[in-house]
């Protein structure tokens, strides 16, 4: 190759693929990009900003991702400030005006769910580092993950009309799975209700609200501020008085606080994966409820 | 409004809109659906899309050119980017918060410091600065980020510049007063900076950021990684003393992935200030930073690199040489309340001729986001072999909503 052709080649794969069959789309999540992947199927080209190992709290504004932005031809962000430490310096810098914002190619994906933990007194720091819009960690309830796949599917087919109707296909074979499982699930869940856990932060709001298990706490006693010693010796004696038996936790969370309230109750740590990509073989967005529904189950028993 | 075209074109518009199969317009039924050609769904798409890039050339045309092509950005679909809390069970009377809504982002940044040095052996406070910043978009073209410094005394526009959103071909644009792109630290606020005390190599540049009223052009180089190549012209007073003079500026920085876990940036500055007639002052300056951060975790360690050089040339009395000033630093942010870092310098003393040394280390504890506390030590040599140890302990507290930080 000669210095010309290949800068040529580089540049060729530089330019938007318009030649692609359906848009492009980046997610900020690995589970906002597994439900575009099952609705969009082999027509659209999926790329996750964030990676389900990672805290989505925490991900840098590395000035590479604002480059995936730029090539963006959809923004599929959860919304509620989940990103706000990141995506907004990100999305300015990709000079993409489309995806702004309210812009026509940009899918907030709160705004198809209804938001649990929404504060309704007076909001300062003092109560931790809390999401004043509500609570972000909407996918864990496949309920919600079924009306997000839903307003995927028709931004899709807005600014992809040509594939509309694939897309609409594809949502409902998604809705059919997902009916099914649900009915599994809820048959699972059924022999657990009631039955209560801790978390780390409050990220199983929205599967608890669905799953019918109660939260006992959490390890964090604000959201954001590192467990004191004297919480956790609460959660030990909640944790005896309710009969409390799994302390669910995320991947990206370390285990040691929970390790210890586990030690000093009797309950047990469960893993669960954050996300899609949490852990190696959750891959899709079923599978990961399926192991939140199957490891909880097991713990409670 | 000269909206006369409209008949026409909203024909043609719905004629576009219904010829995509399982297009909404489909549904209104009114226009005959013109080419909903069954089976041939990628085509009528292209042909749609052919037709629609008419209808707006056609209409650019019958507005004499008036609109701005990517104008409106979908202002009329737009869903409420953040649904907010649920409103009162009513509209009645309005939405009582709508002014609050309104308010641009608020936030202020205070930064306090103690002292103490092997020369005087006295511990002294000092009210380092106070930043207030209001943060906003301005309409959909444009967003505006205001920063307003306070410290002993006065109050100063330190930032307040409009930046473009809606530009085409990668470009962007920043006008108002603004840090100039030149090296990365001069680029960031005392508060995102690592060490409490700024780089000595840094008075090659100016006394606190170099920076002035003007404008910079940037644009986003069509290339599978991170390339910026930025140019600025403004009015820059390096000190005190130095009047506002005109002064060009160029800068190119990349980012290169390196695997999952690592970042590696690149950034190249120049810069030619005119001093009086005939008399110039240049800049150059190289900068590396390095960012291994394994994605499952929140603990990164960050090395980075930054070389100054200066010449005057045509001044009277002074030399035309380059006089260089660098820096080393690494930091290791250990968990999300712990940070350490190592920094060595070297730099032109000034008072005399030769480098002054230093080294320094700085430990940093962050209860929260939002605080920090940290303890900086350094050990000065100047060129005369005079030396100096100097403690710090700072103090930092931010409230409001802040804008995300640079990488």
């Amino acid at each position: 190759m000669t210095p010309t052709s290949r800068l040529l080649a580089l540049l060729a794969f530089a330019l938007p693929a318009t030649a692609l069959a359906g848009p492009r789309v980046v997610t900020t999540t690995e589970g906002l990009a597994s439900l575009v992947r099952e609705v969009g199927g082999d027509a659209v080209k999926v790329e996750s900003l964030s990676r389900g190992i990672q805290d989505p709290h925490f991900v840098d504004a590395n000035p590479i991702l604002a480059v995936k932005l730029r090539d963006a031809e959809l923004l599929v962000d959860v919304g509620l400030d989940l990103e706000i430490g990141w995506l907004p310096p990100l999305v300015v810098q990709s000079r993409n005006p489309a995806i702004l914002p309210g812009g026509p190619r940009r899918l907030t994906a709160a705004s198809a769910v209804q938001v649990l933990d929404v504060p309704t007194g007076p909001v300062d720091r003092s109560l931790g580092d809390l999401h004043p819009a509500g609570n972000p960690h909407f996918l864990s309830d496949p309920r919600r993950g079924l009306q997000v796949s839903s307003a995927i599917a028709r931004k899709l087919g807005e600014i992809d009309p040509a594939n509309a109707q694939a897309y609409e296909r594809r949502l409902a074979d998604l809705r059919t799975r997902l009916e099914a499982d649900l009915k599994r699930w809820e048959a699972q869940l059924a022999a657990v209700k009631g039955a209560r856990i801790f978390t780390r932060h409050r990220t199983l709001t929205y599967f608890l609200d669905w799953s019918g298990l109660v939260s006992a706490g959490e390890l964090e006693p604000r959201p954001g501020v590192p467990p004191p010693p004297g919480h956790l010796a609460d959660l030990v004696e909640v944790a005896k008085r309710d009969g409390v038996k799994a302390i669910a936790v995320e991947n990206f969370y370390d285990t040691k606080s929970a390790e210890v309230v586990a030690r000093h109750s009797g309950a047990k740590v469960v893993p669960i994966p954050g996300d899609v990509g949490g852990e190696p073989d959750v891959k899709t967005y079923e599978r990961y409820v399926e192991v939140l529904v199957s490891r909880l189950c097991e713990a409670v028993r | 409004m000269n909206l006369r075209y409209s008949s026409r074109a909203a024909a043609a518009l719905l004629a576009a809109f219904v010829a995509s199969p399982g297009g909404t317009g489909a549904q209104e039924g009114g226009a005959a659906p013109a080419a909903a050609s069954p089976g041939g769904a990628e085509t009528s798409g292209a042909a749609a899309e052919e037709e629609r890039r008419k209808l707006e050339e056609e209409i650019q045309k019958e507005m004499g050119g008036a609109t701005s092509g990517r104008g409106a950005t979908g202002v009329s679909k737009a869903q409420p980017a953040e649904p907010g809390p649920p409103a009162a069970p009513s509209a009645t009377g309005g939405n009582p918060f709508a002014r609050l809504l309104l308010l641009p982002d608020v936030s202020a940044i205070a930064s306090v410091t103690a002292d103490w040095n092997d020369q005087t052996d006295k511990v002294g406070f000092a009210f380092e600065e106070l930043e207030l910043a209001l943060q906003a978009v301005v309409d959909p073209y444009a967003r505006a980020d205001v920063f307003v410094s306070f410290s002993d005394g006065k109050a100063d526009v330190e930032e307040a510049y409009l930046t473009t959103l809606s530009l085409p071909a990668g470009l962007q644009l920043r006008a108002g007063r603004l840090f100039s792109p030149f090296g990365r630290i001069n680029q960031t606020h005392p508060h995102v900076q690592e060490f409490i005390e700024a780089p000595l190599a840094h008075r090659l540049l100016a006394d606190e950021n170099l920076g002035g009223a003007g404008l910079v052009a940037s644009w986003l180089v069509p290339l599978p990684w991170f390339a910026e190549l930025q140019a600025a012209a403004q009015s820059t007073a390096p000190t005190e003393a130095d009047e506002a003079r005109f002064t060009g500026l160029a800068r190119l920085s990349q980012y290169f992935p390196i695997g999952a876990a690592a970042t590696l940036g690149v950034g190249l500055s120049a810069a030619r200030r005119d001093e009086a007639a005939g008399q110039f002052r240049d800049l150059l300056g190289g900068d590396l930073y390095l960012r291994i951060r394994p994605p499952a975790s929140r603990a990164y360690l960050a090395l980075s690199a930054e070389l100054h050089a200066r010449r005057f040339q045509g001044v009277p009395g002074v030399a035309e040489d380059f006089e260089e000033g660098w820096w080393a630093q690494a930091f290791e942010r250990f968990s999300p309340y712990w940070g350490a870092g190592l920094r060595y310098e070297r730099a032109p003393a000034g008072a005399m001729p030769g480098d002054e040394k230093r080294i320094g280390a700085v430990l940093a504890w962050l209860p929260s986001e939002f605080q920090r506390i940290r303890l900086e030590a350094s050990y000065d040599l100047l060129p005369d072999d005079t030396h100096a140890v100097t403690a710090l302990l700072g103090l930092e507290f931010g409230i409001g909503a802040h804008g995300a930080h640079p990488f």
